[in-house]
């Protein structure tokens, strides 16, 4: 069982993120959930997706989890709600943020001692999709750092997921994705 | 209706108004279509009557009012012509009388159990006053 | 006809409302009149997508109350259509009234119910407080446990509440946010199969059939009410079950998934069992897996008829185990609980004996860990060892504060 947990403001993106991780996996045969906290469903309000993978089905329907990996897409959120919560020995963290991974290890002792991996995933949306949506550059960190999936395959399945969307914005979904996964540190 | 057991109606808050297949009902008269024991075009009120209207043609101008007003659809016209009063429905509270426009009035209410010909005879005159 | 099909895959990944949306656009529902409200709203608001979309052949009325909404449902289905909506919490509440309209007067609609708290205090999260406030309603009601059940068993719904022997309206029930909005991989049906399944809307004393005048909605008083709702508590308890059973089984012969009244799991060596709904289930079968590698045996039954109460076939799948837990998520408010009262009636006059004690758990959305399952397993079986109930009859779980006990 691989149990991933996204730190997101509510309009970021975290749930399509989440969805759309979960899709690309099922193709591979294996099962997947994705579910959400909403909290206040604000817009910007914190809240937390997560993901199940496993290669029999999942009936587990807790909301408690201990994860695997950490997202947090939202580079305030490290500061303002608890990204270590139900923490495992070998959790691994993907952090959005403009610093690097030594400044922001610094600047949260509560990162002191953990797997952090770093990558400006507002930025390289802005640049590249033209707004902080920062879910698919995630994807692509992710990609990277777990070696899930070869990239191009994720990319085309990724293809697929964003269909209904125009080309344009697929396009610099793409390379978002790409940028993430050659960025991430 | 007869007191039927539970396991013997048609399911559903339903109830059927003919029986059998209709077809033109729109050009059927009521006495001629086939309604079923569930209608109340087959339940007569005319016992329910205290008084009664008595129709008198003479001074009516067709003006509708009564047909359009009844209660119990009870005002037989044809054609825009009225003709009389369905006394199995009519339960006689009078409301034909009271929008009748007409001076003296077209309709006009008398006991039960009152002769029409002799009330007909004894028809009210103009009413000059009245304006 | 003029609609466009959907190529789906094989394994789609739906949420449960998404599922439910699915399945009515392949049941090409002619009428939805709905007033959104979370953590429903996909649904309905699914159908109006695929309806706009050119996918669906029907009418999306959008109406301004759930009241309202259940009003044209009903009046869509006795003018002769195939009708369906999605509701929760507040929402259903608001539609009691009518869900008693529509099951007198013997009306086939798919209910779609995203179970969700009852306020005060305001909540949006997933318990089961309207699908208990619906269960003397007169419907059908079916429970999802995940997204899957959610897409077949709408399917299931419309072929017997349509069926002329039933005619008696269907709720279709999945845990609010927990199933809703929770994505997992739901094997489809191709639109012609899952049409095929349910086949074409067969008319019954339809308001349009113009040459066969009907009045619905008649007044009855004391002389006729009773017969009325005699017939109709006759054709649940007698009519509906085996009626489940045939498109059951039928939908196991299309899809090779298999559906049963109650649905147990690990039950024919347990000492201890669970008995619940919603997702609770699919987390207790885990835990349950988990307690028999320690050497505990344990079961998990789940309901998945929950009106009529398929009655004899839980006191079937309780006969042989010891100790039993009954879990009720929604507050009894002075009473046992509903799970703990009909198992007790179904198993009264058997000579099954076993221990059965009740739990409230999961109020407004409160998580139900495994943690929380593997100590009530303990308890049971501790339970078993000492030949009685060791603990109060009713308990909380999951509740902050002093320990909550009762009975």
């Amino acid at each position: 069982m691989l149990e991933i947990r996204w730190h997101s403001r509510a309009g970021q993106g975290a749930v399509t993120g989440a969805k759309g991780l979960a899709d690309v996996i099922s193709t591979t045969g294996k099962h997947v959930q994705a579910f959400a906290f909403y909290g206040s469903a604000k817009r910007g309000a914190a809240m937390m997706a997560f993901n199940r993978v496993d290669d029999k089905v999942i009936m587990n329907h807790e909301k408690y989890m201990e994860p695997d990996f950490v997202f947090v897409i939202d580079p305030a959120l490290v500061f303002t709600s608890d990204v270590t919560v139900n923490h495992k020995e070998n959790t691994i963290y993907i952090i959005t943020t403009h610093m690097s991974t030594e400044e922001l290890v610094a600047s949260q002792p509560k990162l002191a001692g953990k797997k952090v991996y770093t990558v400006d995933c507002i930025k390289i949306a802005q640049e590249t999709i033209g707004r902080a949506i920062p879910n698919t550059p995630m994807l692509g960190a992710f990609m990277k750092i777990s070696g899930m999936y070869d990239i191009e395959f994720f990319k085309e399945s990724m293809k697929r997921i964003l269909g209904k969307l125009p080309q344009k914005i697929i396009d610099a979904n793409m390379l978002a994705i790409q940028r993430a996964f050659d960025e991430v540190k | 209706m007869a007191n039927k057991g539970w396991d013997e109606f048609e399911i559903g808050a339903m109830l059927r108004t003919f029986n059998g297949k209709i077809d033109d009902i729109v050009g059927t008269h009521q006495e001629n279509r086939a309604y079923s024991e569930n209608s109340s075009f087959v339940a007569s009120v005319a016992d329910w009557r205290i008084n009664k209207p008595v129709f008198n043609k003479d001074f009516c101008i067709d003006c509708q009012f009564c047909w359009v007003y009844c209660p119990d659809v009870s005002i037989i016209s044809r054609d825009k012509k009225m003709i009389g009063v369905d006394m199995d429905h009519c339960k006689g509270c009078g409301v034909c009388v009271e929008v009748c426009p007409t001076n003296p009035k077209s309709l006009l209410m008398f006991p039960e159990k009152a002769d029409e010909e002799t009330e007909l005879a004894a028809w009210p005159a103009k009413n000059e006053e009245k304006k | 006809m003029a609609f466009d099909k959907m190529e789906l895959q094989k394994i789609e990944v739906w949420d449960g409302n998404r599922a439910a949306a699915q399945a009515l656009r392949q049941s090409q529902v002619d009428v939805v009149a709905a007033y959104p409200i979370t953590p429903s709203t996909p649904i309905v608001e699914g159908y109006a997508k695929f309806l706009a979309d050119g996918y669906i052949e029907g009418e999306y009325v959008m109406v301004e109350s759930e009241h309202a909404a259940m009003s044209g449902c009903v009046g869509a289905a006795a003018a002769g259509g195939r009708v369906a909506t999605a509701t929760s919490s507040q929402g259903f509440a608001l539609m009691v009234e009518v869900l008693y309209q529509a099951s007198g007067m013997r009306l086939p609609i798919v209910l779609n119910v995203a179970n969700r708290a009852l306020a005060a205090p305001l909540n949006v999260n997933g318990d089961h407080s309207d699908m208990y406030l619906g269960r003397d309603s007169g419907w059908i009601q079916l429970d999802a446990f995940c997204p899957q059940d959610v897409y077949d068993l709408n399917f299931i719904a419309f072929k017997v509440s349509e069926d002329h022997d039933v005619r008696l309206p269907c709720m279709v029930h999945q845990d609010g946010f927990m199933t809703s909005h929770t994505a997992q991989g739901v094997h489809t049906l191709t639109d012609d199969e899952a049409y095929g399944f349910i086949g074409e809307y067969k008319p019954m004393n339809d308001m349009l059939d113009f040459e066969h005048p009907v009045t619905h909605g008649v007044q009855t008083e004391e002389d006729w009410h009773f017969e009325h709702k005699a017939r109709q508590h006759n054709d649940l308890m007698v009519k509906v079950i085996p009626k489940i059973q045939a498109a059951f089984d039928d939908f196991e012969k299309l899809s090779g998934r298999k559906y049963n009244m109650v649905e147990s799991y690990d039950m024919s060596d347990a000492d201890i069992c669970v008995v619940c709904m919603g997702t609770s289930v699919e987390t207790a079968r885990e835990v349950a897996t988990e307690m028999r590698a320690k050497g505990i045996k344990a079961g998990v039954v789940g309901i998945r008829v929950i009106r009529p109460i398929p009655f004899f076939e839980i006191a079937e799948a309780l006969k042989g185990v010891k100790a039993i837990a009954a879990l009720d998520r929604s507050s009894p408010n002075g009473a046992a609980g509903m799970l703990f009262n009909e198992i007790a009636g179904c198993l009264f006059n058997t000579d099954t004996k076993a221990l059965l004690s009740g739990y409230v758990y999961g109020l407004g959305g409160r998580d139900l860990t495994k943690a929380h399952l593997v100590s009530l397993f303990t308890e049971l079986q501790k339970n078993v060892d000492a030949g009685k109930v060791t603990t109060p009859l009713q308990q909380f779980i999951g509740v902050r504060g002093p320990k909550l006990s009762f009975l």
